[in-house]
């Protein structure tokens, strides 16, 4: 029995590590990519999968019901939250002309805004 | 006399699962929301018991009148089999959009991306946001701008060089869409989705144009 717990244990930390190591992806992601919206890919995708793991590593070192839950809610709402607030930087950052228009190959975007002012 | 609490099947002008709250100033509110609020505040506290859940139905009540919310028709149903194939799928994306965006953090040579213009299928508000919050999981998908009256996401798509990848961007839009609707959306917008995707926008090309009798 105590064998199992001890398997499950080393899963956690396992999880933890590799959810750890995704993060500092993205983070590296933020620094080497070039303008705003690249940026915020690399800010949004690996840190919600490495968010993830680094809960479920937890769950697996906690095991009982209601952390369980609070967890759940942890990651419910990042996975809510985390898109929004992608789109907000994204959104304000293209309004205000902080893309480089020149790196973008084409832009659909704004074609559609100077055709309606 | 007027009572303090209204419900339905008094007043068969509020909506279906909503309470009144009687006062000069009349407001409804929301019974599934007081109850998924209470959820959350017993979750938070971590520990299941009374005293717990009455001050979480307390404290929902008086967060609900202090901040009414506009009143929205949410058309929202749960289909359990597509939201287990929609959670599937946002696994698997999030697991290969990891993937993927690490490999072009660590391409030696520059990539170009590109902003396109995606339209959907589906009308209700509520359809276009989980659609863009599940397509902001998807490989190669960061929205910059929703238009609702077009309903019409724009992404932005990181290597855009090769027209194969702007074509899976659009394809994977869609299937996202297509999961979403299948998992909360309602039997007319299930239908709507069920139909071929609108044309793609070519350059210079309104996607609105197509779509103004619909």
């Amino acid at each position: 029995m105590s064998s199992w717990l001890q398997i499950v244990d080393t899963a956690g930390a396992v999880l933890l590590l590799i959810g750890a190591a995704i993060c500092l992806l993205g983070v590296i992601g933020m620094l080497r990519l070039p303008d705003v919206l690249s940026r915020s890919h690399a800010a949004t995708k690996p840190q919600s999968l490495g968010m993830l793991l680094v809960l479920a590593g937890v769950a697996l070192r906690l095991r009982s019901g209601m952390d369980l839950a609070t967890l759940a809610l942890i990651g419910f709402f990042q996975l809510m939250t985390g898109p929004v607030a992608a789109h907000l930087v994204a959104r304000s950052a293209y309004r205000t002309g902080q893309i480089d228009h020149g790196e973008l190959l084409f832009d659909e975007l704004d074609e559609q805004l100077t055709e309606e002012s | 006399m007027k009572r303090l609490i209204t419900f339905p099947y008094r007043n068969k002008n509020l909506p279906p699962f909503s309470c009144e709250f009687g006062g000069r100033r009349p407001r409804v509110i929301d019974l599934p929301l007081i109850a998924w609020l209470t959820v959350i505040w017993v979750m938070l506290w971590s520990s299941l018991n009374w005293a717990n859940v009455l001050t979480g139905v307390v404290v929902a009540v008086a967060v609900c009148l202090a901040f009414p919310l506009p009143q929205v028709d949410l058309g929202l149903r749960l289909h359990p089999w597509g939201i287990l194939r929609l959670v599937t799928y946002l696994l698997y994306d999030m697991y290969t959009s990891g993937v993927k965006v690490t490999r072009q953090i660590f391409a030696d040579r520059p990539h170009r991306a590109a902003v396109i213009a995606v339209p959907l299928r589906c009308r209700s508000d509520l359809m276009l946001t989980a659609t863009a919050v599940a397509v902001s999981n998807v490989p190669g998908g960061s929205i910059v701008e929703v238009r609702r009256a077009t309903a019409t996401v724009f992404v932005h798509v990181l290597d855009a060089d090769r027209p194969a990848e702007l074509d899976a961007a659009r394809r994977s839009v869609w299937r996202m869409e297509e999961l979403t609707v299948r998992a909360f959306g309602t039997r007319d917008e299930i239908d709507r989705v069920a139909g071929p995707p609108p044309p793609a926008p070519h350059t210079g090309e309104r996607p609105g144009d197509q779509e103004e009798g619909a």
